[in-house]
């Protein structure tokens, strides 16, 4: 059956719901990958046990109070889990207590909150400078920079080196010289391209702008700003492009990614001192990296999809191109990496506690809690280790499983 | 290939240029003078001075432009970070904060015992993990499979300084089955040659050290090689999924060849190059996670040796050991580029 006579029959017998076969149901994008999460096991288990914890962790967060500066009971000290007050101990322990007589069952619930708050703000923090930084490079690595771009690119090589030489000679109006040099370079970009001319000019321009200023200082100094403007002149002459910005991104991920991950964490907290926000921030910077390498990747492959050059062909801007057809079609990769992400930053918030470079005491934290225990393990107070850790096994089980089920949902293409 | 080799070699100069950077900025970013922190809070004046002036500390981080001025080239480029590269390239770490002892001495010796344990997980780690990715790829939907793959997911969300608790109160405390910490009994006597306690039982053929260590090796081992195993599981099962639907494997299923031979000539050799980058870089991510299980097993390699240096604030320590970790984690990731090469013909370098 054609369109046509489709169409012509569906208005002639419209009420006989004669199209109902044919047409089917409309299901939005979004609406499809949550039926085919809810269909898989994994998502749903993995749903359920973030679910879970989440509900209780803010419940508990919001309407059982806790102040852990005042919770202190020598008399009830490595009480064993009980279900049934007795005469010795008359109040009721399921998880038993720790060496402060503090109810680890309480603490746990309240820990919650501090694991979920370190995993999203750690996730936030990689996500928003990592995607953006991925966006920028996979973008600008396959696409021609435009005049704004390139003014930003030379002006802004020009600037970072002037202010170097600015610096070594104490001079500081060098800078806005350098500058004016790369936005010149900018502008000019038809100027002789490709000839000796064009290297000559600009590089002599950078020597004079580099040594004169500075020969009011010393002869020594002028050489050496001389040389420095000599190099960011012969630079801006050459026609950078957008795989030179991919390239200095990358570069500078891999320098990250050069550091272990736990590694990077503790150096970081080491640096800033320990705590949880500084162990957010720290957990954060470390994933910067993968979430950069990951949208750089995902965009690389957008960008050369039809869609995208048709948009082109027409006549589309290159910033409602990234906004409209690029960051949507890269959303996926991205939530499921982040869904992972918030499991291992709530694992890596742990390791920081135990190592007692994450929550201060007496915060209820986790990995804190199995630090202040683990040496009474060997007394036989299990219950101070066990439930803790369970608590983190659990919800980044819950995590890994929730992304596990999500990355099957978002891109069926994936599934092996 | 020997160009393809040199120019990754060049390659990783910026990166190892810029991780010392990081290192270094590190060390002078912490809060504190690391004069006072040698002297103690109430030295004198001019003793802190002159240990400033000894460690360089007067000098400027990275430039001199003042120097420049009076035209004192060598002055301009004589400054904390040159001075910190200058003394890395002659091996030289500088000296703990508390002990005095120079930190590149201590790293040699410890090193051998964080790589016994990293080398042990990460064997270990890579062949279970392969033959139970292989298995449940080629038994696809079995009992086998459905518990490897929670194995491993439970594997993967596994907090290993958790687990190793957990693997001290079963195996230690409880059945006393396994030493719950340290290299080796303090009554069992055993000469170092190497410092791999492995070797060096073997080697001088004393028997019941190597029983006692391999005791102690066995908890910590398994602890640090559980994420490797998970990962290393995964990876295999699903590159050998992808190879298993290939054409070829039909064809030697149909002309009769042997199971295993199909499994791991014509399989594994094929789905075995993500298999080897994941091996590679957790290679690296071991040697970091050996500061929790080293901490937990009380193992005296080098990551128990930061964590007590982040404790005590003996800054200097946690600068070589952190560099030493990073510089072997970039050459680990380098050895995988590289064996590609080998591995894979197909792969052509220009």
């Amino acid at each position: 059956m054609t369109q046509q006579s489709m169409s012509g029959q569906d208005g002639e017998l419209g009420e006989v719901g004669f199209t109902d076969f044919a047409v089917r149901e409309h299901r939005s994008l979004w609406g499809d990958a949550w039926r085919r999460l809810m269909s898989s096991t994994t998502g749903r288990i993995g749903l359920a046990i973030v679910l879970f914890f989440v509900v209780v962790t803010v419940l508990a967060h919001f309407f059982w109070e806790y102040d852990p500066r005042i919770d202190l009971d020598y008399s009830l000290k490595f009480v064993p889990p009980t279900l049934r007050p007795t005469e010795e101990v008359p109040s009721i322990h399921p998880f038993g207590t720790d060496k402060l007589g503090r109810d680890i069952f309480r603490r746990v619930v309240h820990g919650g909150w501090n694991s979920l708050r370190v995993g999203i703000y750690a996730v936030g923090i990689s996500l928003s400078i990592g995607g953006f930084l991925g966006l920028l490079a996979g973008f600008y690595e396959s696409m021609p920079l435009n005049q704004m771009g390139r003014l930003i690119l030379f002006g802004g090589i020009a600037l970072l080196f002037g202010a170097l030489s600015a610096w070594i000679a104490g001079l500081w109006f060098q800078v806005l010289l350098f500058t004016a040099l790369g936005v010149a370079a900018a502008l000019l970009d038809e100027l002789w391209v490709g000839k000796p001319g064009r290297v000559a000019l600009f590089a002599g321009l950078g020597l004079l702008i580099g040594a004169v200023p500075a020969l009011l200082v010393s002869p020594m100094t002028a050489v050496v700003c001389g040389l420095l403007g000599l190099i960011i002149g012969a630079t801006v002459a050459l026609p950078l492009s957008g795989p030179l910005v991919s390239a200095i991104i990358m570069r500078l991920m891999d320098i990250l990614l050069a550091f272990p991950s736990i590694l990077l964490a503790i150096a970081i907290v080491a640096m800033l001192g320990p705590g949880l926000n500084n162990g957010m921030i720290a957990i954060g910077i470390v994933g910067i990296p993968i979430y950069a390498r990951l949208v750089r990747s995902s965009v690389l492959t957008v960008i050369s999809q039809e869609y995208v050059t048709a948009g082109l062909a027409v006549g589309v801007g290159q910033a409602r191109i990234l906004i409209r057809h690029i960051v949507p079609n890269t959303l996926s990769p991205i939530i499921v990496q982040s869904t992972m992400g918030l499991a291992s930053a709530i694992l890596w918030a742990g390791a920081l506690g135990f190592l007692g470079l994450g929550a201060i005491p007496p915060e209820p934290e986790w990995g804190a809690m199995l630090g202040e225990s683990y040496r009474y393990l060997t007394s036989g107070s299990w219950w101070a280790v066990v439930f803790p850790g369970l608590a983190i096994m659990l919800i980044v089980l819950g995590f890994n499983l929730l992304g596990d089920g999500l990355r099957d949902a978002l891109d069926p293409r994936l599934q092996v | 290939m020997t160009r393809y080799i040199i120019r990754r070699l060049i390659s990783v100069i910026p990166t190892l240029l810029g991780v010392t950077i990081v290192i270094f900025l590190f060390l002078r970013l912490i809060p504190g003078d690391p004069a006072v922190a040698m002297l103690g809070e109430h030295a004198a004046t001019e003793n802190v001075e002159r240990i400033r002036e000894q460690l360089g500390l007067n000098r400027p981080l990275f430039l001199d432009p003042e120097a420049l001025e009076d035209g004192d080239v060598k002055g301009f480029l004589d400054t904390q970070y040159i001075r910190y590269l200058g003394r890395l390239s002659r091996g030289d770490l500088g000296d703990s904060i508390h002990r005095r002892v120079p930190i590149a001495e201590s790293l040699k010796e410890r090193f051998p015992a964080t790589a016994e344990l990293a080398l042990t997980a990460i064997l270990v780690g890579a062949v279970v993990g392969v033959v139970a990715g292989i298995v449940s790829a080629a038994r696809r939907n079995s009992a086998v499979d459905t518990v490897t793959m929670v194995g491993s997911l439970a594997g993967v969300s596994m907090p290993i300084y958790w687990l190793g608790l957990m693997m001290i109160m079963v195996f230690a405390v409880m059945l006393h089955w396994l030493p719950a910490g340290g290299r080796i009994s303090p009554a069992t006597e055993l000469e170092t040659v190497t410092n791999f306690y492995i070797i060096d039982s073997i080697i001088t053929g004393n028997w019941e050290a190597l029983v006692d260590c391999t005791k102690h090796l066995i908890l910590p081992a398994l602890a640090l090689a559980t994420h490797p195993m998970s990962i290393i599981a995964r990876m295999t099962r699903s590159s050998m999924l992808e190879v298993l639907q290939e054409d070829y494997i039909r064809t030697a299923h149909a002309k009769g060849l042997r199971e295993r031979v199909v499994l791991f000539r014509h399989g594994l050799k094929n789905a075995f190059l993500p298999v080897v980058t994941i091996i590679g870089l957790q290679t690296g991510v071991l040697l970091a996670g050996a500061i929790l299980t080293e901490t937990i097993f009380s193992w005296p390699g080098i990551g128990k040796w930061i964590y007590d240096a982040i404790l005590a604030r003996d800054y200097p320590i946690v600068q070589g050991g952190t560099l030493l970790i990073a510089f072997i984690f970039v050459f680990a990731n380098l050895l995988v580029d590289v064996s590609y090469a080998f591995l894979d013909p197909r792969i052509h370098y220009e």
